[in-house]
């Protein structure tokens, strides 16, 4: 069995989940993971496929060529090994939330992200988007990471203090608190 | 007493209504106690309804005494719930659940931040228990079990509520 990375992009309109999922359904071709969202006014789909015979992507690729062009899609495919596909998290840590915003301005991703690369936080969500009015746009992040145990909690907030001061932005940092039921 | 398998969605029981028990009976003492069992066994466990091991009866079992932000709020400890009917409820809040029975995903979902239940304790003595904070959604999620309602029927907004499950304990 093979295993692939699917990703569809296209401007946003009724029918991309049908075709796709059209082409996936004739080929035989299993829907093992997936999440699609709007981004701009862009659909954006991606998957995590299988078939039982097929083992390359080139041998997929062709059949999605009809979509490409009928309704201008970029599809792009890529073979997973056995090993990089895991239904179970890599890296330990308490789940928390971490919102961040501020008048718009380069490098706010950026900075909080090189902070917690550093300190060796795994980020499992990050959603970023520019709201607000045309002339005074706020750029708004929020991020759901794993913080491990080791990381000291007062070290996180003073480096998140200099950017604060830094960007002007506001950032907090909260634990997800979920009952298991 | 015996840990019980969970029973997993889209296991048909977990979409049946529970029966109402009869009596408190050496019986349904046993049972209790090998669902208590279960629930303590599995990790950050704070609730646990009867079909979730299959057993279409409506007794739940609520405990957040030993949950990190249940324990600072206000909780009668272990509650056994037999027949649990809820005579009020008030107010909102939006938790995080997960579910024994839904094991790949986590949603907020929006409950009553407080609760009035009527229902038989393990002793078989009818009490009225008023409920509010993370214990109030706890007996609402397990109260839902015994409707054959999960979470996830309860969930508003994919893009917002629902999020695939991180943590693997």
């Amino acid at each position: 069995m093979g295993q692939f990375a699917l990703s569809v992009v296209g401007r946003d309109r009724p029918g991309i989940v049908a075709e796709v999922s059209r082409v996936l359904f004739e080929l035989g071709c299993n829907i093992e993971d997936s999440t699609c969202t709007i981004l701009s006014g862009q659909f954006a789909m991606i998957l995590v496929i299988a078939h039982e015979k097929f083992s390359s992507s080139a041998e997929i690729d062709p059949f999605f060529d009809p979509v490409r062009k009928s309704m201008d899609l970029t599809v792009s495919l890529h073979t997973l090994k056995d090993e990089e596909v895991s239904r179970e998290k890599g890296f330990e840590g308490r789940p928390h939330i971490i919102s961040v915003y501020g008048a718009d301005r380069p490098g706010i991703v950026y900075s909080v992200a090189r902070e917690l690369a550093r300190l060796q936080v795994n980020v499992t969500d990050l959603n970023t988007q520019v709201v607000g009015a045309k002339d005074r746009p706020v750029y708004m992040m929020v991020l759901e990471v794993d913080i491990p145990e080791r990381v000291d909690m007062k070290e996180l907030e003073r480096e998140f203090d200099k950017i604060r001061k830094e960007l002007s932005v506001s950032i907090s940092v909260r634990p997800i608190e979920s009952l298991e039921l | 007493m015996a840990v019980l398998p969970i029973r997993i969605f889209p296991d048909p029981v977990l979409m049946k209504k529970a029966a109402p028990v009869e009596g408190v009976t050496a019986e349904v003492g046993a049972f209790i106690d090998d669902l208590l069992e279960t629930m303590r066994c599995s990790p950050g466990g704070v609730g646990i309804a009867a079909p979730q091991v299959g057993m279409l009866r409506r007794i739940v079992i609520v405990d957040v005494s030993a949950h990190r932000r249940g324990s600072q709020e206000q909780n009668h400890g272990l509650l056994v719930l037999i027949n649990p009917e809820i005579l009020a409820m008030g107010g909102k809040q939006v938790v995080r659940e997960g579910c024994m029975s839904v094991p790949d995903y986590t949603a907020n979902v929006q409950r009553a931040q407080w609760v009035l239940v009527d229902a038989l304790g393990r002793d078989g003595e009818r009490r009225i228990i008023e409920s509010i904070g993370f214990e109030a959604v706890a007996i609402q999620h397990e109260m839902d079990h015994l409707d054959g309602v999960l979470f996830l029927d309860r969930v508003v907004s994919v893009k917002t509520d629902l999020f695939r499950r991180k943590k693997y304990r």
